[in-house]
């Protein structure tokens, strides 16, 4: 197989529809002649590189110039442009209005850079955020004249009452705040209850005039108990004397006890 | 923001109820941790220094005599203190536009903006400063309705209901001034960073 020949059958045998002779013949040719070697591995790595190349993505301006070109009226002027730049920035422009406007911003050479700029100026103006000037001298001192009326603010104090309650606010403030308040729901609560399951009526003189009550029949209760008490330690602190046995009663004595119970009876029975 | 002392809420109405018991001590220090800010904002809207001086001591004035109404269930001494303070600021800014003056910020009326070159560290101060400079003047070239919402969005960092009931106007015409007025001081940055490089 000559050289042209080799050559002029290169495609079809990369890419495998020569003939068996063919592909033998070839294969052999390509094994003794260094040129035709090179030529072969060159373009088979040519169409293997264009295989697995990537195409570059069109540019913004592509689409924009397209839609332009076809559908003009769907452009966005320059005045809409500006008017929408800040909900842009945003985020606040709702879907078809954000593509028009992007694509206005890809295409108008008046307004290509305004959004870029908008942003630096807004940057700007954080950045003076923190560009405060100081306070001109005197300007403080002037304030304290126009309203104290004086330039040493220490002259003017408040009456010692006002001062000494801002000293205890000061230092029982945080102790007892808390702490009322808690007492405070605990006092009602048990003024409510005591009112409505103490007090006759539920009021707090009705409490209190019960309560009275209760402390007279505790006190009288108590001397009752008081001298029975007494009576059963006398008792037992007196010495033991051994008492006369009671005579045992005389029958006469009894037939006259019987006869003055029947005297006495329609007399009892009067009573009641 | 600068160096303002943050205080506690309890912190804010001791020192008004020591106010209001007549401590001069108590109103002192009111007036040392927050003269600084108001300045700055009074500055930011007049862009004089000696209008700002005026206009800081007239709210501290009205402050002082407005002691009693703050109530601090309603929110901090801060809060209260910079509405009031904008309230005040806003008003007189607005009387003053009305008012035919010369409304050019004198301190800026010979201002440079060359960059010379310097060591790093100098150099990016010079150039913090310059654009701070640059920042004001061009709030100041903005008109007053655009430059108000420019200061209240993007320099006092207010929301939009914030200005809202600030300003009292619709919403749709506050976004509308804060994004008109960006884009006007974008313009105007950039026309002078043309005149800057044009000029080196």
């Amino acid at each position: 197989m000559l050289c042209l020949e080799f050559e002029n059958q290169l495609t079809d045998y990369i890419e495998g529809v020569v003939g068996p002779d063919i592909s033998r013949q070839m294969a052999e040719h390509a094994l003794r002649c260094p040129v035709c070697h090179e030529t072969l591995s060159a373009v088979r790595s040519t169409v293997e590189a264009c295989r697995v190349a990537t195409v570059p993505m069109p540019s913004r301006e592509l689409e924009a110039r397209i839609l332009q070109r076809t559908i003009p009226a769907s452009a966005m002027s320059c005045a809409d442009f500006e008017e929408y730049l800040t909900d842009y920035l945003d985020g606040f422009l709702p879907a078809n209005l954000y593509h028009r406007w992007e694509r206005h911003a890809a295409l108008c050479d008046n307004c290509t850079e305004l959004p870029g700029e908008v942003v630096r100026a807004i940057g700007a103006c954080y950045t003076y955020i923190g560009e405060e000037q100081p306070v001109p001298v005197g300007l403080n001192e002037r304030i304290l004249q126009a309203t104290l009326g004086t330039i040493v603010p220490h002259e003017v104090r408040a009456p010692w009452t006002s001062r000494t309650a801002s000293w205890l606010r000061y230092w029982l403030d945080p102790i007892i705040s808390p702490q009322l308040a808690s007492v405070a729901t605990m006092l009602l609560v048990a003024v409510l209850v005591l009112t409505n399951t103490v007090s006759a009526d539920g009021s707090i003189s009705g409490l209190y005039n019960k309560s009275l009550q209760l402390a007279e029949q505790a006190g009288g209760k108590s001397n009752v108990e008081v001298n029975e008490l007494s009576d059963d330690l006398k008792q037992l602190v007196e010495p033991k004397e051994q008492k006369p046995a009671p005579a045992p009663p005389k029958e006469e004595d009894n037939q006259q006890k019987e006869q003055n119970k029947s005297d006495t009876k329609p007399t009892d029975t009067g009573k009641r | 923001m600068g160096a303002v002392k943050v205080l506690a809420i309890s912190e804010g109405a001791e020192l008004v109820r020591r106010c209001r018991a007549g401590d001069g001590a108590a109103w002192e220090e009111i007036v040392q941790n927050y003269s600084r800010r108001i300045y700055n904002l009074a500055y930011r809207f007049t862009s004089r220094a000696d209008t700002a001086e005026d206009l800081t001591q007239e709210v501290f004035v009205r402050v002082y005599r407005s002691l009693d109404q703050y109530d601090s269930k309603q929110g901090d001494l801060q809060n209260w203190l910079m509405r009031l303070a904008r309230n005040l600021i806003i008003d007189d800014y607005r009387k003053r536009q009305r008012t035919p003056h010369d409304n050019h910020a004198d301190d800026l009326a010979d201002h440079s903006y060359h960059l010379h070159s310097r060591t790093n560290t100098v150099q990016q101060e010079m150039e913090r400063r310059e654009l701070g400079v640059q920042v004001q003047a061009g709030i100041d070239k903005l008109s007053p309705d655009l430059r108000t919402c420019v200061i209240l969005r993007d320099i006092e960092e207010l929301s939009y209901q914030e200005i809202v009931d600030l300003l009292r106007i619709p919403e749709g015409t506050v976004k509308s001034r804060i994004n008109r007025g960006r884009i006007e001081l974008a313009k105007i940055l950039r026309r002078m960073k043309v005149v800057a490089m044009s000029e080196t």
